[in-house]
């Protein structure tokens, strides 16, 4: 990866690094919508309370004596759903924050040619065009053939016609030639299975 | 690609994950666990009393109401201002121009060439091939210098690299036409328009 980019520029590492992995600007924007609606209600009632009047939907004085007393004043029940509600969201956002955040997709790094291009493919193409050449190595119909491709490893499934072997090397050669043409980065590994029973009609 | 600030995403999420763990924590530990209802007893009415104390110093001379709570109403201000920008920087980073260099020939001025001459060509280009259900291309500033990102939408089954391979060529022979090597991101997607269309038979 970095052989390739430095002849393209100094930043094409960087770049690669940020096509593959989340930014989190969905959640980053929830977060800040989130706090503005709280910081919104928190102005409209500092605000209220500044020029003496009746507040909106509370006095912060009442909130803040509620606060105090807590685990009176509610069911247990309530707050403990409360409390476990804020918590599960707050995970949601810590761990947003602090996983590694990539992306199902892999590098490719083209024909070998160090000036090639910076190639960013979705894992889910890498799986249709490996169905392609699955189903045409065993020769059954698209809808026998299962692609999944995840980080670091290739798992093809295929049901083949009653009556029809299909040959498990040809489709992991097959495969693994497709792959080769890839030269993903990171390299998967290629699992085939070939379903013990067949599909009727197909 | 674009200049959205991953590093302050990732810190203030993760900021606002543990507030939210930290108030959830405290919460479902008072409703379960009677000694720390009593420490919070025990803890908070002195903290709301210095804060009550607080607030009934800084009345308004003969009126009822503290200026405090302008204040307060001021720095939530502010946290709503931060966070309109932290929201604004979000996807940011599209560039104008592909090439802007000082021409040394005979008429002065500098030379400049859009991004759009560069989207416009490659879409053109891209648009009739019929392995692909949809192609963009858009200029963004990486770190002030400008670099093309091709995102396209082959259709179920076009393999990855030679499309690609191709797609190459066509921007090797923009760059002889604008004259200046552009680094290129070819970024191969699927979507919703790829997922319900039917294989491409022909390659």
């Amino acid at each position: 990866m970095s052989r390739q980019m430095e002849s393209q520029g100094p930043d094409m590492g960087r770049i690669l690094h940020r096509e593959t992995h989340s930014s989190r600007a969905v959640v980053a924007t929830t977060a800040a919508v989130l706090v503005i609606a709280l910081a919104a209600y928190g102005l409209l009632e500092a605000a209220v309370h500044a020029f003496g009047q009746p507040a909106w939907l509370i006095e912060p004085q009442v909130a803040a004596e509620r606060l105090v007393a807590l685990p009176a004043g509610i069911s247990p029940l309530l707050l403990g759903a409360i409390g476990a509600v804020l918590a599960m969201f707050g995970l949601v956002f810590f761990l947003n924050g602090v996983l590694p955040g990539r992306r199902a997709r892999h590098l490719v790094r083209g024909g070998g040619d160090a000036a090639g291009p910076a190639v960013v493919v979705d894992d889910e193409v890498i799986a249709s065009s490996l169905a392609r050449r699955a189903r045409l190595a065993a020769n059954v119909t698209p809808e026998q053939v299962t692609v999944v491709v995840s980080q670091r490893q290739v798992v093809v499934n295929v049901r083949p016609t009653s009556g029809v072997p299909v040959d498990h090397d040809a489709v992991l050669n097959a495969v693994q030639s497709e792959l080769g043409g890839m030269a993903l980065d990171p390299t998967p590994e290629v699992q085939v299975n070939v379903a013990p029973s067949g599909v009727i009609g197909a | 690609m674009n200049s959205t600030p991953t590093l302050l995403n990732r810190v203030l999420i993760a900021l606002l994950g543990l507030v939210l763990i930290a108030v959830g924590a405290l919460l479902m530990l008072l409703a379960a666990v009677p000694a720390v209802a009593s420490w919070w007893h025990s803890w908070s009415p002195g903290v709301w009393n210095q804060v009550n104390q607080a607030f009934n110093a800084t009345r308004f001379p003969g009126r009822g109401e503290s200026w405090l709570w302008i204040v307060v109403a001021l720095a939530l201000l502010v946290l709503i201002g931060l966070m309109v920008a932290w929201v604004a920087q979000q996807g940011k980073g599209r560039a104008n121009l592909l090439a802007f260099e000082y021409d040394p020939g005979e008429v002065p001025g500098d030379v400049r060439i859009g991004g759009g001459v560069a989207e416009q060509a490659l879409k053109h280009a891209l648009a009739n091939r019929p392995d692909l259900a949809g192609a963009t291309v858009t200029t963004y500033d990486v770190k002030g210098s400008p670099a093309l990102k091709v995102r396209l939408l082959p259709r179920q089954g076009v393999a990855p690299h030679l499309l690609a391979d191709e797609v190459y060529a066509l921007v090797a022979a923009l760059e002889q036409v604008v004259g200046k090597r552009i680094p290129v991101l070819i970024h191969i997607g699927a979507g919703a328009r790829t997922r319900f269309s039917r294989a491409e038979r022909v390659r």
